[in-house]
């Protein structure tokens, strides 16, 4: 995955060879990564979602009246 | 200075890390915010006060001392030979970065018309040790006497870390030749050592009372203003971009400093003095504050103290390696180290009973070591320096970044200088009855006769006719 290995050896290489993507992986993995990005973020938004639709559901079903919250103010 | 092009670079360089000093200024700010935001009423004041006043503890102390371990101990002493003057010795001959010119009485630890980067570089330190000292701070609030923590500041702050930096950070460490170690923002040289620390300390100083109910059942404290809290971890996060441009040389010819004939190449560099851009590590620095936030929301479930403490929390994870990494990459890795961080947190508090009141150790300590770890497979074979790569246990050259040698450091940091000390230090003081406030004080509220005297300051000023 190591795109340097010795820095030296990597600076004396021609100039536009030096002036490049240093990234484990550089130029092989870009692909992959996005598309694992992609499955993230799909995957955060499906689970979060489920998850407050759970909550909200759990609180709703309590029935609390508007000023109930006001007893729950604390005052550490 | 005698030509315009010199006195650009080193003028800019100077203006550079001063810039970042004030900028990293932030980060005790929030730091001292985001105690008052999670400490309760009653011991707001004194709170506030033990995180001010290790500015100048530490201050005083890395003046006098701090900065002069950091340039006489890269060889250890006794394990691997400086490349300066081969010598394992401490530095303190006349080699060109000799500690011996880092001393209180030295003509250039003060204004010096021949240098103009010791004081920037000394104070973009410093602020290191602040944070050192502010992470462990948060965990140990409402209990700890000012005292106690004053010297465990000193000792975290202005020795522990700055032996660790001159370890694992320094360019002639003897962490980098002999194990591969590579840590370019500091998941472990200030975030794994001091969550270290903070859990040595808690784990003599105990919890707060109330904490656990008679059956060992954990119990949620505050925080008493989640708007505090909030601003302070921005203001943190703010911060931070200071602590990582400090991080770098912002502008260095490789060539000739690689002694390679003929060859001028330019470029910012990391602490290693190795390439990296600006440019590259801001990707990383938002993508790994991306990749924690997003897991700790989830993870947490939305609440909002631990969202915000897992976007710091996913930046140091990525830190060690952010110099080098994909910004996919550091996102990724943010995530895991908030998620694994975020369980180990409340195992460990259920499991030893550990009071950690900001979750410092978790979000320092543990996501600072799993960044090591993680750091140690995803740059292997990387090298650790760029003035010559060898063998890993060689010592004469610098071994390349491998996942052995990472998980050494990460112990070395985590256990070694963290753990280990603070434990130590926080028994001789508890032996000596100065560690922890008294029971009845601690119920009562540290600002108990502060505020009895506001109060009746309040009722003779409410009565008063003229």
């Amino acid at each position: 995955m190591a795109t340097v290995t010795n820095w030296i050896d990597h600076l004396n290489k021609p100039a536009d060879q030096v002036a490049g993507a240093i990234y484990p992986g550089a130029g092989s993995s870009e692909g992959l990564l996005v598309i694992l990005a992609i499955i993230i973020w799909v995957g955060w938004h499906v689970l979060t979602s489920k998850s407050e639709s759970d909550e909200l559901e759990r609180l709703a079903r309590k029935r609390h009246g508007p000023n109930d919250h006001k007893s729950n103010i604390t005052d550490w | 200075m005698t030509d315009q092009l010199t006195a650009l670079t080193t003028i800019f360089t100077e203006f550079y890390y001063w810039v970042t000093v004030v900028l990293m200024f932030l980060i005790h700010v929030g730091f001292c915010m985001y105690e008052v935001g999670a400490s309760r009423y009653k011991h707001h004041q004194h709170t506030l006060m033990k995180n001010t006043m290790l500015i100048p503890l530490v201050t005083v102390t890395w003046f006098l001392f701090g900065w002069w371990i950091y340039w006489a101990f890269p060889t250890g002493p006794g394990i691997a030979p400086s490349i300066m003057n081969e010598s394992t010795a401490l530095i303190t001959d006349d080699s060109l970065f000799s500690a011996k010119f880092q001393v209180a009485t030295s003509s250039i630890m003060a204004i010096n018309l021949g240098d103009h980067i010791n004081g920037v570089f000394w104070a973009a330190f410093l602020l290191f040790s602040w944070t050192a000292a502010s992470i462990v701070s948060g965990a140990i609030i409402e209990r700890i006497t000012t005292f106690a923590f004053g010297i465990l500041a000193i000792a975290i702050g202005s020795v522990f870390w700055t032996i660790d930096a001159a370890w694992g950070w320094h360019f002639d460490g003897w962490m980098l030749k002999i194990l591969g170690y590579h840590d370019a923002y500091a998941s472990g040289v200030i975030h794994a050592i001091a969550g270290g620390f903070a859990l040595g300390v808690l784990m003599v100083l105990g919890p707060r009372i109330g904490k656990f109910s008679s059956s060992g059942e954990p119990r949620n404290i505050g925080p008493r203003n989640p708007w505090l809290v909030t601003i302070g971890l921005f203001l943190i996060y703010t911060g931070f971009w200071g602590f990582y441009a400090a991080c770098n040389i912002p502008i260095f010819d490789l060539g000739p400093e690689y002694g390679m004939e003929g060859i001028s190449y330019w470029t910012a560099t990391n602490i290693y003095v190795t390439p990296t851009t600006l440019s590259g590590i801001t990707f990383n620095f938002l993508m790994s504050l991306s990749g924690g936030l997003l897991a700790g929301y989830w993870i947490a479930k939305g609440d909002p103290f631990w969202t915000y403490s897992s976007g710091l929390a996913g930046i140091i994870c990525a830190s060690a390696g952010n110099d080098l990494y994909h910004p996919i990459q550091s996102m990724i890795i943010g995530m895991i180290g908030v998620v694994i961080s975020y369980k180990l947190h409340y195992w460990v508090e259920r499991k030893f009973k550990i009071d950690d009141a900001v979750g410092a150790v978790a979000v320092h300590g543990y996501a600072g070591f799993i960044g090591l770890v993680i750091c140690g497979f995803v740059l292997n074979g990387y090298p650790s320096s760029g003035y010559s790569v060898g063998a890993m246990w060689d010592g004469t050259t610098y071994a390349a970044i491998n996942p052995l040698g990472m998980f050494i450091g990460a112990i070395i940091m985590f256990v070694v200088l963290g753990l280990i000390p603070g434990y130590i230090i926080a028994k001789v003081l508890h032996g000596m009855g100065k560690l922890r406030i008294p029971r009845e004080v601690e119920i009562a509220g540290l600002d108990y006769e502060i505020m009895e005297t506001a109060k009746s300051d309040e009722k003779a000023v409410a009565s008063a006719t003229r």
